[in-house]
């Protein structure tokens, strides 16, 4: 055999072999493809959470959205539930006499403290880590007025800082 | 008329391998229908002909790797009527397995082997890996070609995928505990810097735990899962035969053949045929040693007999003696305090608890550090400990060898301090995590906001 011809039987094995391996990679790649979802059915991030006046002055808890509102006259904010740590839902505990505290620059009437039941993590009312394994704050999310019917609209995809606040008419 | 005269006792095997008696295999009455019993028997096929009577000793091995092997069987076994009755939907998943537990005729007890059988095979394997640690049964010793170091770390892939299995089928119930206990699991995941959350997503199939997770814990328990660890059994099995047997099988030929007057390399001691020159040897004056081998025909079928039923018969007990728990439907509106992972986590939910730290302003996530990097970590080097491990060969098969009493006394630390984690974790932790003693009372709370 002519050294021409080895080289060419080489390379054609390395061709057939190159071609097995790219043929099994895109099909592995396929199925794996076809496991990452195009379209989710998930809830919604943007809610209608119910009519302003609904709110008890304080807090409520939307067990849905996993989500506080805290009512302050005609201020709003909202604090997420879910621990930053592993995404447990926390507790709302009242404290004994409400504080005042500053906030991100603005005051801010406190009735509560938060504590996660899966590790212990434990917040204060405006979502500081206090103690526990949580890494960041809980989060605060945008309120704001629906334009159609004066429903608050929550907005779980856009977190806000925590001099937020809404002010209703 | 002439009749065939026929032999007043059953024909000697007219070649090796074929016998007219069915179930003669079972009592051979010489050394010769031993061995060809091994061939001719499928379910014998895969044992050697002659065994070390060392290897065979109940406080050697402890069987452990038997027990696994014969809780994975039940755990087959017990899965199949399961699939039949259990239906992988969030809707009716809960009632599926409500219906098993309190309407199916027996329902609960298969169910509870099944469950049983799951966590003591964790147990079953985590022991087995101690055992081979301690007993330095990776290491190579007398033979030649051995590949030991690599059928620990197909034992090591084998525990990862029975953890696997034990927490996938742990979300089917689709109850209080197994929903929160599947949210703190996946979160571990999501907690990885950067690629986290798209981790988690292919993980559940969402960005919430839903039927997309389900479905995908489903088909990874029922088919996926099973299939890939019982690849690997049936390798892992297929590598100690070609490793010799036990390590301890090695020191017994190693001790022969220091003390034998001028050893004869002879014999290519191969265990399924030949082996292509990289087939372990062993001189001839160890492995004809009559004394130290017996018939695997019966010894070796009796005790592993001995150990598999013996697995059965103690979990078919215990399982109609403990049912299993079945939470309130799952509910992602309320989390449980306290919300626990399977207890064969605990060990590392304890570590997550105490991990998140901060250095200049950025703050690691103890998920991260716990639940990811010092779990990978273990893995990692228990893996590679092998090639770590620089004992001599006569350390094979022996339990504390002098020459690995360092390294056996930092890996029995290791794991009392895993399993001292995982009790405080069990019995020590109540509501948010507080530490209790078991004779402390938790205190009463609200279940509701």
């Amino acid at each position: 055999m002519s050294r021409e011809q080895k080289n060419r039987r080489d390379f054609l094995v390395k061709l057939g072999i190159g071609a097995g391996g790219v043929g099994i990679g895109t099909q592995a790649a396929a199925s794996l493809r076809s496991l990452l979802p195009n379209v989710s059915y998930d809830a919604p991030t943007t809610v209608k959470v119910g009519l302003p006046a609904d709110f008890p002055d304080g807090m409520k808890f939307l067990p849905e959205q996993r989500l506080f509102v805290f009512r302050e006259g005609k201020v709003f904010h909202a604090v997420s539930a879910v621990c930053t740590h592993l995404g447990c839902t926390v507790r709302a505990e009242a404290l004994p006499q409400p504080e005042t505290v500053e906030v991100g620059g603005a005051q801010l009437r406190v009735t509560h403290r938060f504590a996660c039941p899966c590790h212990g993590s434990k917040y204060t009312g405006d979502g500081k880590v206090v103690s526990g394994p949580a890494p960041r704050p809980l989060l605060w999310f945008h309120l704001s007025v629906s334009p159609d019917d004066g429903q608050l609209v929550v907005d779980l995809a856009q977190e806000v800082g925590r001099d937020f606040r809404l002010t209703t008419a | 008329m002439a009749t065939l005269a026929k032999p007043a006792t059953p024909a000697a095997p007219a070649a090796p391998g074929v016998h007219p008696k069915r179930l003669w295999s079972l009592r051979p009455r010489s050394d010769r229908e031993a061995g060809d019993a091994v061939v001719s028997n499928f379910l014998l096929h895969w044992f050697p002909a002659k065994v070390f009577k060392p290897s065979l000793d109940w406080t050697y091995s402890y069987w452990l790797g038997t027990i696994s092997a014969a809780l994975l069987l039940l755990l087959v076994v017990s899965g199949l009527p399961l699939l039949f009755l259990y239906v992988p939907s969030v809707e009716r998943a809960y009632g599926s397995v409500k219906d098993i537990e309190w309407v199916v005729t027996f329902g609960s007890w298969i169910r509870s082997v099944h469950r049983l059988s799951a966590h003591l095979m964790v147990a079953a394997v985590f022991l087995h890996l101690v055992r081979v640690f301690l007993t330095g049964a990776y290491k190579n010793g007398a033979g030649r070609g051995q590949q030991r170091e690599w059928n620990w770390v197909i034992g090591v892939a084998m525990l990862l995928l029975t953890l696997f299995l034990s927490f996938t089928g742990y979300l089917l119930p689709w109850d209080q505990l197994a929903y929160w206990a599947v949210t703190v699991g996946t979160n571990i995941a999501a907690s990885i810097p950067w690629i986290g959350p798209q981790v988690r997503e292919l993980m559940i199939g969402g960005r919430n735990i839903d039927q997309p997770t389900l479905i995908r814990f489903y088909a990874l328990h029922v088919i996926f899962l099973p299939a890939a660890l019982g690849a690997l059994f049936a390798y892992h099995m297929w590598r100690v035969r070609k490793d010799g047997g036990l390590a301890r099988a090695d020191r017994v030929a190693t001790a022969r053949e220091k003390a034998a007057d001028e050893p004869v390399r002879s014999k290519t001691y191969t265990l399924l045929g030949v082996a292509r020159g990289t087939a372990p040897t062993i001189r001839t004056s160890t492995l004809e040693a009559r004394d130290l081998t017996v018939n695997a025909v019966p010894d070796l079928v009796r005790r592993a007999a001995v150990a598999v039923l013996g697995t059965f018969a103690v979990i078919s007990v215990l399982a109609s003696l403990v049912r299993s728990p079945l939470e309130e439907p799952a509910n992602p509106l309320v989390t449980p305090n306290p919300a626990k992972a399977p207890w064969y986590f605990l060990w590392l939910q304890e570590i997550v608890t105490d991990t998140t730290f901060t250095v200049g302003g950025f703050t690691v996530n103890g998920a991260f550090l716990g639940g990811v990097i010092l779990p990978g970590l273990l893995v990692g080097l228990l893996a590679a400990w092998p090639w770590i491990d620089r004992s001599r060969g006569e350390a094979a098969g022996v339990w504390f060898h002098g020459s690995r009493r360092r390294q056996n006394l930092v890996f029995l630390l290791i794991v009392l301090v895993v399993v001292a984690l995982t009790i405080v974790g069990t019995f020590m932790r109540g509501p948010s995590w507080q530490f209790f003693w078991p004779w402390q009372a938790w205190p009463e709370l609200p279940t509701r906001i």
